[in-house]
């Protein structure tokens, strides 16, 4: 049954393993190894079809064209799973199978996503998983089926996605004018105060220069509140020093997660990078998306993944009663929620920390959640100057910024 | 009402969520914290905890005798403690794949006052009855079904053990015959949430507490006839945010209220009023009245449990 699957590259690992043996440090092109694995997996599947149709050898004269029992079969990357010793587990895509419908249709998924980016990579012409789906919609169904295929080639070959030249419409957004983005083709994007502006792609940035001046940074989960803070021309407020805001609108892309982890990686330990996303189970995965990844970007966390360095500062359900909120302007937790809460609780690889377990708890036992907004409804005698904003969410930001910047210096 | 004895030395690290003083002047208590602890009333200490569990505990009941105490954790994890040899004689997960019959993760519980079996409910709006027998705990004996698909917050067995309460997210409470297995009344008091349930001790009336801020007094007596009873009697209002807990007292005069506003009020049941109002720190999850008052100096003692993990020890200023 085995005799004609083929592991991947086996020929591209031999040629590289020969350049680097000698101890000389060969900087591999991911381009090309991208390149290299989809012209593998094509040979392998030529190969694999053209030893499938040969005639056996031991048919009988006149006996007609029979049926080849070989199977065709082609390992990618699973993506979902991660095997024991931490190195990825693959999936195999067979052909034939017994299927009510052709079950050639994966093969061709493959390959057009395949083909696809082989152009865009020797061409040099960036596309976005859009483009591809758009190319061929009827063969592919849906968005996801091409977002997928895109990921297991990446998690397959060991490049990024960027590599294959696919990128994804920028998402996140920027404010502040202590940070300068610049480009690599020259072009500079400054972020002003109270106007926002995309976070372009990460390999389009050549190098961030951030203003010394900088105290803060502020990561919020929804747009809504980022234009907010964004107006209020929140980065300039006196009282907590200069700072930039960014959001990922939901589920950051992978630009501002790339965003977010050179800002950890290289900011000194005193200017804190804070996050504030709802007190819901969702929010708290957009936080952990921040810190420790996606399980769809597993194989790329060590540039996605910022850590421990982003601090979470709310919405706390325990803190809520203090700031005068009462327990009538919470949200009901939907069954969705629910499943989410608890499928959290009872995640153990790692398990997450103690507060956010004891919050989700508190989030179920109470059969409610609080969104951002409720800070609206708070009554809150916290303002403790004279010039500090009236408005609750943000004095409740002036609040936890000054505590967090003081927390940072200290330690 | 006066406090009496200091805050424990062995404070939970987290809410308490349930708490049941026991015929022997003990208290047990389960907390957010995932603990269970039994204190003795006397010196107001801890004197034993059970295993500590991961996640919070949100649930606890306790035979009739005060031997054993039921308590669930969020996820549906239900476990018999038998106070009197120590052991934890029963564990169920329920949330666990059901083989057969029907399932799900148990939120609330209750035990039979005489332990023969426990009764619990969450969110497909039934009551499942399961068994305690060591081998077999957690066992699916029966279901009492609402016919309604609504998240079950609270159920109680009646003193008597004659009949189950049920009261469910939507406002509605359902009161079953345990033996027949059928609803016999229905009512529709409040219109929110029902966070908790007490029966009288002559299991003539049932007290509940909603969302809404109220108590509603309900007269479920059954007559020989069959017809059930009148329904809200009385309506006990004050509160300024949800009623968290209630209990009847053991004579069936009193009773107490922990509400989210974080007070605790004791009512007269007959003038249908407030007596005494007591200001906690934060929301009191959980009440229990001292049972079987006997002697001068502890006659309406109770205790509660809230948001700060300090069990609250109460009594009458002034003996009776």
């Amino acid at each position: 049954m085995g005799e004609n699957v083929d592991r991947l590259r086996p020929t591209v690992e031999d040629e590289y393993d020969d350049t680097t043996s000698e101890g000389s440090t060969v900087n591999v092109d991911p381009k090309d190894e991208a390149v290299d694995g989809i012209e593998a997996l094509v040979l392998s599947f030529l190969t694999q079809l053209d030893s499938a149709l040969k005639p056996e050898e031991t048919q009988e004269v006149g006996s007609g064209p029979t049926r080849s029992k070989k199977k065709i079969e082609l390992r990618i990357a699973n993506r979902t799973k991660q095997a024991r010793d931490g190195t990825t587990t693959v999936r195999a895509l067979k052909f034939p199978q017994r299927f009510r419908y052709a079950s050639s249709r994966p093969f061709a998924q493959l390959f057009r996503v395949m083909d696809i980016v082989h152009e865009a990579v020797i061409n040099e012409v960036p596309v976005t998983k859009r483009d591809i789906y758009y190319r061929h919609a009827s063969l592919f169904k849906t968005q996801a089926t091409v977002d997928r295929l895109v990921d297991d080639l990446a998690a397959t070959f060991n490049v990024g996605r960027a590599d294959l030249n696919v990128r994804a419409s920028p998402k996140g957004l920027l404010c502040g004018s202590c940070i300068q983005i610049r480009l690599e083709d020259g072009n500079v994007i400054t972020p002003s105060d109270s106007e926002a502006c995309l976070i372009p792609h990460a390999e389009d940035i050549a190098v961030f220069d951030v203003d010394p001046e900088l105290s803060w940074v502020l990561i919020v989960e929804k747009e809504a509140v980022f234009q907010t803070l964004c107006s209020s021309e929140f980065t300039r407020l006196p009282e907590i020093g200069r700072g930039i805001i960014l959001t990922g609108k939901g589920f950051p892309d992978v630009a501002t997660r790339v965003l977010v982890k050179t800002l950890a990686s290289n900011l000194p330990e005193t200017i804190p990078i804070m996050a504030l996303v709802d007190g819901d189970p969702s929010g708290l995965s957009i936080l952990s998306t921040y810190m420790d990844g996606s399980t769809a970007m597993q194989h790329e966390n060590d540039k996605l993944a910022a850590g421990k360095r982003i601090k979470w500062v709310g919405i706390h359900l325990s803190e809520l009663s203090r700031l005068g909120v009462g327990k009538d302007s919470l949200l009901p937790m939907t069954s969705h929620d629910e499943k989410k809460a608890m499928s959290m609780l009872l995640h153990d690889a790692p398990p997450y920390p103690d507060t956010w377990r004891k919050e989700l708890v508190h989030m179920l036992h109470t059969r409610r959640k609080a969104e951002i907004e409720i800070l609206a409804s708070a009554h809150s005698d916290n303002s403790k100057h004279s010039g500090c904003p009236v408005q609750p969410l943000l004095s409740y930001l002036v609040n936890k910024i000054s505590l967090f910047s003081t927390n940072a210096t200290i330690d | 009402m006066v406090s009496t004895h200091p805050a424990g030395t062995c404070p939970h690290k987290d809410a308490i969520w349930g708490v049941s003083w026991t015929p022997d002047d003990r208290v047990l208590s389960v907390s957010a914290d995932g603990t269970i602890k039994q204190w003795d009333s006397g010196s107001g200490q801890v004197t034993r905890a059970g295993p500590r569990h991961p996640l919070g505990l949100t649930s606890l009941s306790t035979s009739q005798d005060g031997r054993y105490a039921l308590f669930n954790s969020v996820e549906g994890l239900t476990q018999m403690w038998d106070l009197q040899s120590g052991n934890i004689v029963g564990k169920f997960e329920s949330y666990a794949r059901p083989t057969s019959g029907q399932l799900e993760p148990s939120w609330s519980v209750s035990l039979h006052p005489k332990a023969t079996t426990y009764a619990s409910c969450g969110g497909s709006g039934n009551v499942l009855v399961h068994s305690t027998e060591p081998v077999t705990f957690g066992q699916h004996r029966a279901t009492l079904s609402t016919g309604r698909a609504r998240f079950g917050l609270c159920c109680a067995y009646s003193p008597d053990g004659s009949r189950l309460a049920l009261a469910l997210e939507t406002g509605q409470i359902y009161i079953f015959d345990a033996q027949a297995l059928e609803v016999t009344a229905t009512y529709t008091s409040h219109a929110m949430s029902i966070r908790t349930l007490s029966w009288s001790p002559d299991s003539s009336l049932l007290l509940s507490g909603s969302e809404d801020k109220r108590l509603i007094l309900h007269d479920v007596r059954v007559s020989p006839s069959g017809k059930p009873g009148s329904g809200a009697v009385a309506s006990l209002t004050g509160h300024s945010s949800w009623i968290l807990s209630t209990q009847i007292s053991p004579d069936g005069r009193l009773a107490l209220s922990g509400s989210a506003d974080k007070t605790v009020k004791v009512w007269d049941l007959s003038a249908r009023a407030a007596v005494s109002t007591v200001q906690d720190t934060g929301e009191v999850w959980s009440v229990s009245w001292r049972p079987n008052p006997s002697g001068a100096n502890v006659s309406g003692a109770f205790v509660t449990g809230g948001e700060d993990g300090h069990l609250r020890w109460w009594r009458a200023g002034g003996a009776a």
